[in-house]
């Protein structure tokens, strides 16, 4: 075993910090994005149903999506399960403690997990066979196949990709037996989904008010501390995640959701538009010349870009952040619009609790201006807890069902 | 230097130099081994010669395999008895003793902390001990050698730092065209730039970078847009 494992990794180095901290205070990044510029999503389908690698820039993530027949547990007796593992294996500058224990692996897992299980965005009940007796069981393999920061984003992307992707084989249960069908037989059928939640992630220096967009691992490890926001495509929030040592205010975690809503709303658009080219192609019979990892890798394999696919969205998403970015110089509690609409967004009966929260008044959401606001403690919080507490007495006065 | 020459795979046995051999002596650099009487690589990559009898394999690599006599770019760890523990990306830490920087004596110690990054001479390498470095020449002058403050500092794969350092590439003569800098190149992959900007240190990072995949030929072009670049 190498003994100076993790010192492959840049911003471990005085010099490193040095620079990036100066580099932030005037508002420059190594590789000449603005603050709030991502990098460029590719994605690749894979041959098989639910394989997907995402690149992220340099950052590289593989999502594979598989099946089985299993039994439900007993306090969920007509649910499937959906099970998240993450390995960080591919990363070749860890060595096996950092790749299990360590504190970003395990904030990965967390995140997958709180992203995609406690959300409830895959319809379980749909994954049920017979009550008691058998459900689908889901497993969702991440393998991160490079690290260049911005793992989270990255593999939320792929998670999900992944998922929508997938299609399971049909099968009846009649009489004790249960008969699985062939793709030949019966059309195999996709997941249903109750909202589509993808991550972005800020880093926050102290040196500069602005947070930065999609980092890179040396952005990352120079950071202060970093905000990990998942909205779904309804722009409701999913997950927060927050550490680190900068006071943040909350303005600044305002400012994030914002712009990382509409982000989410185009990841998923465009996420949406690359499995409709994926689909194109299949019907076309386009074969495939390699199966598995390498159709995957392969240079020739079709990789869907971010910037391509989404040129003419951009420039909207890009006129809505100008918009969100006036409002928070003027930082008045007016209710977007956007908000109001995903209010009349039709919203299935079982979202999470916290969702209910965004759906009220945006007025409620941003943080008011005389109220002074206190440092949130940035230690690892439950999705949006502060802002539940928050927004209970509106919630009352609020009509809800609008 | 051959320029057209073949790819090679690990285990791959090379009977070119084979034939050579049995007329004069060879010399058999990184990525070959003699077994017994076959030359066989070790390394995958394209084979170079340089006349009239060295023949190595110029091969992908980020991991720093220490010889004695090289230019290593560390960064400090720690501290350990008298000695600073060292990572020059090797499998082992390496260690320099504070008696081995300049002007140095018992009392009078280098001020250096853990982040720190130090631009080292390889003095000892060995399969079986720990590498050891020092900052002085055989006179107990310090020369270029020592700590590296301010500036920016990446790692890049050893390819890259060793056709730098070539003495037939022309990228830092022509960077030098463009922008004032200081450089130091670490055969262990690790590069330390400074200019008179922080916008001119990053191009000039990112410049070093793209040249890894550029042949001799694309290196003027992209040290030419590096100018532009600065100017806009």
């Amino acid at each position: 075993m190498f003994m100076n494992t993790g010192l492959f990794e840049p911003g471990k180095t005085k010099t490193e910090r040095k620079f990036v901290q100066q580099a932030v205070k005037q508002s420059q990044r190594l590789d000449g994005r603005k603050s709030g510029e991502s990098r460029n999503v590719e994605i690749t389908f894979g041959g098989e149903y639910g394989s997907v690698i995402v690149a992220l820039g340099e950052t590289k993530v593989m999502a594979q999506v598989t099946c089985d027949m299993g039994t439900p547990t007993t306090s969920r007796p007509n649910e499937g399960k959906l099970q998240l593992f993450v390995t960080l294996a591919g990363v070749s500058y860890l060595d096996s403690v950092q790749k299990t224990h360590d504190k970003r692996s395990l904030t990965l897992n967390s995140l997958l997990e709180r992203t995609f299980r406690t959300s409830r965005c895959v319809d379980l009940e749909s994954l049920c066979v017979a009550s008691e007796l058998h459900v689908w069981c889901i497993r969702v393999d991440v393998n991160v196949l490079n690290h260049d920061g911005n793992l989270y984003d990255a593999s939320t992307i792929a998670v999900l990709a992944a998922l929508m992707h997938f299609r399971r084989p049909d099968v009846t249960f009649t009489d004790g037996e249960l008969r699985t069908y062939t793709e030949k037989e019966r059309d195999m059928i996709p997941l249903l989904f109750l909202h589509y939640p993808v991550s972005v992630t800020y880093c926050i220096y102290t040196s500069n008010f602005q947070p930065f967009v999609d980092p890179t691992l040396l952005e990352e490890n120079c950071a202060d501390s970093t905000i990990i926001l998942s909205f779904n495509s309804y722009q409701e929030l999913c997950t927060l995640n927050a550490g680190g040592t900068v006071p943040t205010d909350v303005r600044t975690i305002m400012q994030c959701a914002r712009s990382a809503a509409n982000r989410c709303k185009a990841m998923v658009t465009f996420v949406r538009k690359a499995l409709d080219l994926d689909e194109q192609q299949r019907l076309q019979g386009s074969t495939r010349k390699y199966t598995g990892m390498l159709g995957l890798m392969a240079k020739s394999s079709q990789k869907l870009s971010f910037r391509t696919l989404m040129k003419g969205e951009q420039k909207q998403e890009q006129q809505q952040q100008h918009k969100s970015e006036d409002m928070d110089i003027e930082a008045e509690a007016r209710p977007s619009a956007k908000l109001e609409e995903c209010v009349a967004e039709n919203v299935e009966n079982d979202q999470p609790a916290q969702e209910e929260d965004l759906r009220m008044d945006a007025s409620g959401w941003l943080p008011q201006e005389a109220e002074p606001e206190p440092i949130i403690d940035l230690t690892k919080q439950g999705p949006g807890k502060p802002k539940r507490k928050r927004n209970k007495g509106n919630k009352k006065k609020q009509p809800q069902s609008s | 230097m051959d320029s057209g020459s073949a790819i090679v795979m690990p285990g791959e046995r090379i009977t070119s130099i084979e034939e050579v051999a049995k007329e004069k002596r060879v010399i058999l650099g990184p990525g070959l081994r003699r077994l017994d009487d076959t030359v066989v690589a070790s390394k995958a990559g394209p084979l170079r010669h340089k006349e009239p009898n060295t023949f190595w394999i110029d091969n992908y690599q980020r991991r720093y395999v220490p010889a004695r006599g090289d230019l290593v770019l560390g960064i400090i760890k720690g501290k350990a008895g008298d000695l600073y523990r060292v990572d020059i990306g090797s499998a082992d830490i390496a260690s320099i003793p504070y008696l081995a920087f300049e002007a140095a004596t018992k009392k009078n110690r280098p001020d250096l902390n853990p982040g720190d990054i130090i631009y080292a001479r390889v003095l000892n390498a060995s399969a079986d001990i720990e590498p050891e470095l020092v900052c002085v020449n055989s006179n107990g002058k310090r020369g270029k050698l020592g700590l590296l403050a301010d500036g920016f500092f990446f790692k890049c794969t050893l390819n890259l730092g060793r056709l730098l350092l070539r003495e037939n590439c022309p990228a830092l003569a022509a960077l030098t065209r463009e922008l004032a800098y200081e450089i130091a190149i670490g055969v262990n992959g690790r590069i330390w730039v400074k200019a008179n900007s922080l916008r001119e240190t990053m191009a000039l990072s990112n410049a070093i970078l793209t040249l890894e995949q550029a042949g001799y030929t694309e290196i003027d072009k992209i040290c030419d847009s590096l100018g532009d670049v600065l100017q806009a």
